[in-house]
Formats: structure tokens, C-alpha cells, sequence
């Protein structure tokens, strides 16, 4: 219970459907605590999700996550960004915060299940697409245990978020029902990730240094401030004065470049992942025609696997993407099946094809 | 379920219905401002000075030497800087604590160290009792101020604050004690132990929170930390809190009254549950065993489990116990307190504090004694497949 509206709903349903439900709170951060006895954290959030869980008559936890949540998913984090890629930290922490050390204390109190606010449902034993394709949070569970899915009740992801709100109301959840919904990471409230960048690596960090802004020819055309501040698809620090808009479309850690081009050079027609991670049994084989997702909320474009080696697959996209960036996520789906996904490791311009029509 | 056990009397306890009836009518009626002249003032006056007189008789005190505070925090903010303001500007800016005081202690040495004053933190055994070898060498002629809790909340050993005022006054410091789980447990006298200072807590004694007491020697200087009127002789100005000054008058002398045979009782509670709980679970470490310790406190860590999932688990079986102390329970890991007992970190994470009281009675132990170890072993045979 994160102390926002989903998950309080999803509380005071399992609790109308007659569910013995305990309310869990993760902590997993705490800002600036300079005193060597830090006082206690009680952020707003927290005393939210009491109050609600007090509200609905279930017992309520705070459960301190910090240390696992700092080696799994915050190092992770700093790390891929110095390695110029995009990390996506709520893929890590659902992976092994929520569905792995969250399930260990269900596992204290013998609980059977744990329930998120996740829009995303569970059908015949496998993991599917939220009803409200606006709202689908299934691009940041791909990584979960597929032995977790059993476990998981997702009571919000049968509905749209305006229904949740509605149903928020009628429950009488008005502490949280019109709570305002937050797009950032919730370690970096205000969006600003290079301040945590900073903290955890200096400001004098090679990725947080000054390096060159270069054409895809290598022309040097200006200069950045640490290529950590850039994201590929961003078009904001990025120089004008071109014919057309320029954009980030790569980032070189080796030589602290940022590599910017025209709209067209952004788009990719294949992708390579690592670190693949199946939900469903038998797993997808070369050759499947899947949908698949590159970034949250991107459209689900259909493709084809043409290679999988160990943990590493190769999709070929039967249209243009924009923006592919390493370290996000690719998740493959079968309609509103989550098959599975990874960690982008590479763009491809050109479309792969599979190696029998490539040899032929 | 079966009713619910509380063991938590060291965060806090009920009101006594004694206390409640004794304020009730300053709510009502007698509601007056102290400091006014006219009759409803001067009733309301009358109360809080007998109230101050009755707080002072159970501390052994003369009524000029007690201050009423919000709690044991205040008194401890008031203790510590209000002493420290005054004698740093006499050349004397060394302030000696030991690691295991509360953090309302911690939090004002911190405050004044930031405000130039020198730290020293004195040794704990490892039955966390402070050493007086180390106060000998640590309490010199800089010292503003030694401070050491009398007895210590989270595992309620008893320090040696008779040898340690002493020592401390020999020496031209002050002594103050942070009181607030010894009164009612042990003797406390200002006539017969040196201490300075001293500050207590209501609402551990069957007083509502928001109102403790503390003590100040005659002639022991002391700044304000507030400014304004001219209450409680302009150490604590702010229109007093008589209701609750008579609250604490009250729960004072009820819980004094009782103290012989309420010791005796719970002494005799806590030392069965302790050989209960050993007897099933040979390999738990009991914190502050071989130290003098208050009766009311069992401070116990069962290796292979964590206090947050244990206080989850007994929570849910109706049992109410607290993993350090009341403010750190859901939030935070190993207690400063077994840290600086030398225990290794998975070990002091591992803490659960049962703390005995009024509620307590031989029904609940018993209980006890059968889930606590049944929980534990659960525990520890899901942390060895995990």
C-alpha cells in the first residue's frame, strides 16, 4: 500500500470480497538524514496507507525494504546510467522487491497471496495486459518470477482508472481517491535523477562531466554537461540550427559522447535484449510472431524473433520504432498475454531476418 | 482470536482511571488560568501548586525544584542544552553520554555539538551497563554535563547513576538522568542520589502523554529554551497544563504506592517468561542478562529471524510488543542501543522488547510463552530455505 488510490483500492476490495488482508507499506529510501540518530521516517505517504488500512479494518506494516532496495534496484540504477544507458528501476524493484522479498514476509505471515495496485491481470495462472490499455503496468513486471504469478492478486487491473477513482469514492476512500497520480521514479520525486546521480557518484564523475555533442559523421558540434543527463529521444539540450529537429540517438560512455541525429536515424526496426525472463511454459521459440513494447506506454508493434541464444534474443520489427534505448525494457506479448521480456541491450537500423531466409 | 495482549508498557501505558477522574473537572469547571488573578485563577493556581508539591514529595524534592514539561523529550532537550548553554561560557564545553541513551538525549548532545560543544560517549559492557572506568577517564574539568538514562528502555538495564552523579559532581559537571522508565521501577530520591537533573515521563505511568516533570537541584544553573511569560520561575514560560499537572501528581503517587508489590509481580512475570522462552529456544540471547535490569523490560533476540517480520507475526496473533523503542518499530533495523552492546548487526535486528505492566497478568505470559517460540521457530524455518 503505496498510500495512493490503487493500491487502497485494491485493499478495501479483497477486504469487500472477504479476504483476510494485511496492509504492507515498503520502505525503500530516505531522504537526506544527516543526523547520525535519525529521527523516525514518517513520510505523508506512509501515514496515508495507515490511515486507509485503518480505515477498511486491517492491520497495517511498515516493512523496511532500504538495504535490499539500495543493492537491487538504486545501485543498478547509478551503475547503468554511468554506462550511458536509460535504467528502468520499476522493473528491478517489482522483480526483487515486490514479487520476491515482499513475498518472503507474506511467506512470515502465511499469506497465501500478494496484492499490488498494478493494472494488470491474472488469467488462467498467466500474466495479462490491465483492461485499461492507458494505464497497463505489465511492461514493468515482465522480470517477476513466473512462479509469482499464482501468488498475485490484481484486483485494480480490471478496471480503468477513472473507475478506480469512482470505486475509491464509493468505498469511501476519499483520503485518496482524487490523489493526484505521480509519473516519477519514486526515488527522484522532483524528476531530477542526476541529483541522485551526483550523491551516489560525485559531481565529478565521468558521466556527470563535460563531453563532446558529435554528428553521427563524429563532427563535434558542441558540448554537454555528462552524458547522463541525456536519454536517447531527447531533443531537449540538444543544439538547434539544423534543416530538421535533432534528437539524442546515442550515447557513448567510452568517449563520453553524445551522439544526436535527424528523426530518421532515431527509428530502429530491430532490437536485441538480455537477461530475458519468460512468464509463460513452453516459452516462445525462434521464429514466433509476438507483439512487443521498447519503451512504457510505446505502441505494441508486431515482430518476430529471429534469434535466441541463452538469455539473449534479437526481434525483428515489422515497422519503425522511435528511440530504442539501451537499458530500458522490451516486453513481448501474445495479445494480452505477457510472454515475457528483457533488457535492451541494442538497436538494430535494419531489419533482422531469420537465419534460414538470411542464408538463402 | 483471543484477546488481544499488550506488551508494550515501556512505549506507553492506559491512563489509570484514578488519573482521568483527578483532571477531569480542569477540564470542565475548574478551568481557569493559573497565572490570573482572579478566583478561577487563583483555584487553578492552587492546583498546579499542589500538583507540583506532590510530584516534588515522590521525587524526594523541594516543590521549587520541579518543572513541568511536555515529557521526557523536553525534559531532556531542557536538561541537557539549558545546562550546556550556561556553563559553556564558564569554559566547560564537553558534554559525556553513553551510546545507549535515548535518542531525545543523542538528539540534544547532537544539537549542542553543532553549537561547538565536545562529545564523548562513555563504554557499555555487553550486558549494556555503563563502565565507570570509562566515566572516570571521559567526566574532567571541561565537562559541562554527564548524562546516563537510569534505567535503559530498550533493555532495561539499570546504571550505576549513584557512583556516576557522584563522580560526576566531584568533578564540577553536572548530572543529569534521563528518568523516564526508572520512576516507579527503582528508588528514585533526589535525597539520596546527587543527580542535577532529572526527567521523568507521564504517560509511561498511567498519565496522558504530553506532560512529564522535571527536576532541578537548587542552584543548578539553567537556561530556557522558550522565552516569554514568567511561569514556572521563567524556566518553562507558557500557560501551564494543569489538568495534566494534576494527571501526573496523581499517576506519581499511585504508581509509588504500588511499586513494592507491582516490582515483585512483574519481576516474577518477566523471569517466567524469560525461562519459558530460553527453555524452548535454548540458543535466544536475552539482552542485559548478568545486569542489574528493571523488571518490566525483556529484550530478546532469536537468531535467524528479523524483529519486523516477528512483530508482524505476533501482532497478528493479538500480541503487541515493540522491536527497540516505540518510534524506531516499522522503520529502521538494528537499534543503536544492541549496536553499541558490540552485537553483530543480523543479531540486533533481531530484537523483540516485551515490556510488562498493568495490563499484564499470568494469562498473558502464559500465552506468550507458547506463541513467541512457536513464531520464532516458524520464522527461523523460513529464513534457512529462503
Amino acid at each position: 500500500m503505496s498510500g495512493g488510490v490503487d493500491s487502497s483500492v485494491a485493499a478495501a476490495m479483497l477486504v469487500r470480497d472477504g479476504y483476510d488482508v494485511v496492509g504492507a507499506t515498503m520502505k525503500l529510501h530516505s531522504d537526506g538524514a544527516d543526523v547520525p540518530d535519525k529521527p523516525c521516517c514518517s513520510l505523508d505517504s506512509v501515514n496515508d496507507a495507515r490511515r486507509i488500512a485503518e480505515r477498511i479494518g486491517i492491520p497495517h506494516y511498515v516493512l523496511n525494504l532500504e538495504k535490499s532496495f539500495a543493492r537491487d534496484v538504486l545501485d543498478d540504477f547509478v551503475a547503468e546510467y554511468a554506462r550511458g544507458r536509460t535504467p528502468i528501476p520499476c522493473v528491478r524493484c517489482n522483480t526483487f522487491t515486490k514479487f520476491h522479498d515482499l513475498m518472503r514476509k507474506a511467506d512470515a505471515i502465511d499469506a497465501q497471496f500478494v496484492a499490488t495496485g498494478h493494472y494488470a491481470r491474472v488469467v488462467n495462472g498467466e500474466l495479462h495486459r490491465g483492461t485499461d490499455d492507458a494505464k497497463d503496468q505489465t511492461y514493468f513486471l515482465w522480470g517477476i518470477e513466473r512462479a509469482a504469478i499464482a501468488r498475485m492478486l490484481l484486483p485494480v487491473g480490471e478496471m480503468t482508472k477513472p473507475e478506480t477513482r469512482a470505486l475509491a469514492r464509493e468505498l469511501g476512500l476519499n483520503l485518496v481517491a482524487e490523489k493526484p497520480e505521480s509519473q516519477e521514479i519514486c526515488f527522484v520525486p522532483d524528476g531530477n535523477y542526476a541529483r541522485i546521480l551526483e550523491e551516489h557518484l560525485g559531481a565529478d564523475a565521468p558521466s556527470l562531466s563535460p563531453g563532446p555533442i558529435v554528428l553521427g559523421d563524429g563532427t563535434v558540434v558542441g558540448e554537454h554537461a555528462g552524458f547522463a543527463r541525456y536519454t536517447i529521444g531527447q531533443r531537449r539540450g540538444v543544439p538547434g540550427g539544423y534543416s530538421e529537429p535533432m534528437f539524442v540517438i546515442a550515447i557513448r560512455a567510452e568517449d563520453r559522447a553524445v551522439v544526436i541525429g535527424p528523426r530518421e536515424e532515431l527509428l530502429g526496426r530491430g532490437v536485441v535484449a538480455r537477461g530475458v525472463n519468460w512468464l509463460v511454459d513452453p516459452a516462445p521459440v525462434v521464429g514466433d510472431r509476438v507483439g512487443v513494447r521498447v519503451r512504457h506506454r510505446a505502441p505494441i508493434v508486431p515482430a518476430e524473433i529471429v534469434r535466441i541464444e541463452g538469455d539473449e534474443i534479437e526481434l525483428a520489427l515489422d515497422e519503425s520504432v522511435r528511440a530504442i534505448a539501451p537499458g530500458q525494457s522490451i516486453v513481448l506479448y501474445d495479445g494480452a498475454r505477457v510472454l515475457g521480456g528483457g533488457f535492451i541491450e541494442a538497436a538494430r537500423a535494419a531489419r533482422a531476418m531469420l537465419p534460414i531466409l538470411a542464408a538463402s | 482470536m483471543p484477546a488481544p495482549i499488550y506488551l508494550d508498557h515501556a512505549a506507553t501505558t492506559p491512563v489509570r482511571p484514578q488519573v482521568l477522574e483527578a483532571m477531569l473537572p480542569f477540564f470542565g469547571p475548574r478551568f481557569g488560568n493559573p497565572s490570573s488573578t482572579h478566583r478561577w485563577g487563583r483555584e487553578a493556581r492552587t492546583a498546579l501548586d499542589a500538583a507540583r508539591e506532590r510530584v516534588a514529595k515522590c521525587l524526594g524534592a523541594n516543590a521549587d525544584e520541579v518543572c513541568f514539561t511536555s515529557g521526557g523529550t523536553e525534559g531532556d532537550n531542557l536538561a541537557i542544552l539549558g545546562g550546556w548553554r550556561v556553563l559553556k561560557a564558564k569554559g566547560r564545553t564537553a558534554i559525556v553520554t553513553s551510546p545507549i541513551e535515548h535518542k531525545a538525549v543523542l538528539g540534544s548532545v547532537h544539537q549542542a555539538s553543532i553549537e561547538g560543544a565536545k562529545e564523548r560517549l562513555l563504554s557499555v559492557d555487553e550486558t549494556g551497563t555503563v563502565s565507570m572506568q570509562s566515566a572516570n577517564e571521559h567526566v574532567r574539568d571541561d565537562t559541562a554535563i554527564c548524562s546516563v538514562m537510569w534505567v535503559n528502555n530498550e533493555i532495561g538495564t539499570i546504571q550505576p547513576i549513584d557512583e556516576l552523579a557522584s563522580l560526576a559532581k566531584s568533578r564540577g559537571a553536572i548530572f543529569h538522568t534521563d528518568a523516564v522508565q526508572a520512576f516507579g521501577k527503582v528508588e528514585v530520591d533526589a535525597r539520596n542520589t546527587p543527580f542535577d537533573f532529572l526527567a521523568i515521563s507521564g504517560h509511561k505511568i498511567g498519565a496522558p502523554k504530553g506532560i512529564g516533570a522535571m527536576y532541578i537541584r537548587r542552584g543548578t544553573p539553567l537556561e530556557p529554551l522558550f522565552f516569554g511569560g514568567t511561569q514556572d520561575r521563567g524556566r518553562r514560560p507558557g500557560t501551564e497544563n494543569v489538568a495534566y499537572a494534576v494527571a501526573l501528581a496523581t499517576a506519581a503517587e499511585l504508581t509509588l504506592a504500588e511499586h513494592a508489590g507491582e516490582s515483585a509481580r512483574l519481576s516474577a512475570l518477566r523471569n517466567r517468561l524469560e525461562a519459558a522462552i530460553l527453555a524452548k529456544l535454548p540458543d535466544a540471547v536475552i539482552h542485559g542478562r548478568g545486569a542489574k535490569r528493571a523488571p518490566h523490560v525483556l529484550s530478546i533476540s532469536v537468531p535467524g529471524t528479523d524483529s519486523e517480520s516477528m512483530l508482524m507475526a505476533l501482532d497478528l496473533q493479538g500480541i503487541a510488543c515493540s522491536g527497540g523503542s516505540a518510534c524506531q518499530s516499522g522503520s529502521v533495523g538494528a537499534s543503536h542501543v544492541l549496536l553499541a552492546l558490540g552485537l553483530r548487526a543480523d543479531v540486533a535486528s533481531a530484537a523483540v522488547r516485551m515490556s510488562l505492566g498493568s495490563l499484564t497478568t499470568d494469562a498473558c505470559i502464559d500465552r506468550v510463552a507458547e506463541v513467541f517460540p512457536a513464531l520464532a521457530l516458524k520464522a527461523r524455518g523460513l529464513a534457512s530455505v529462503s
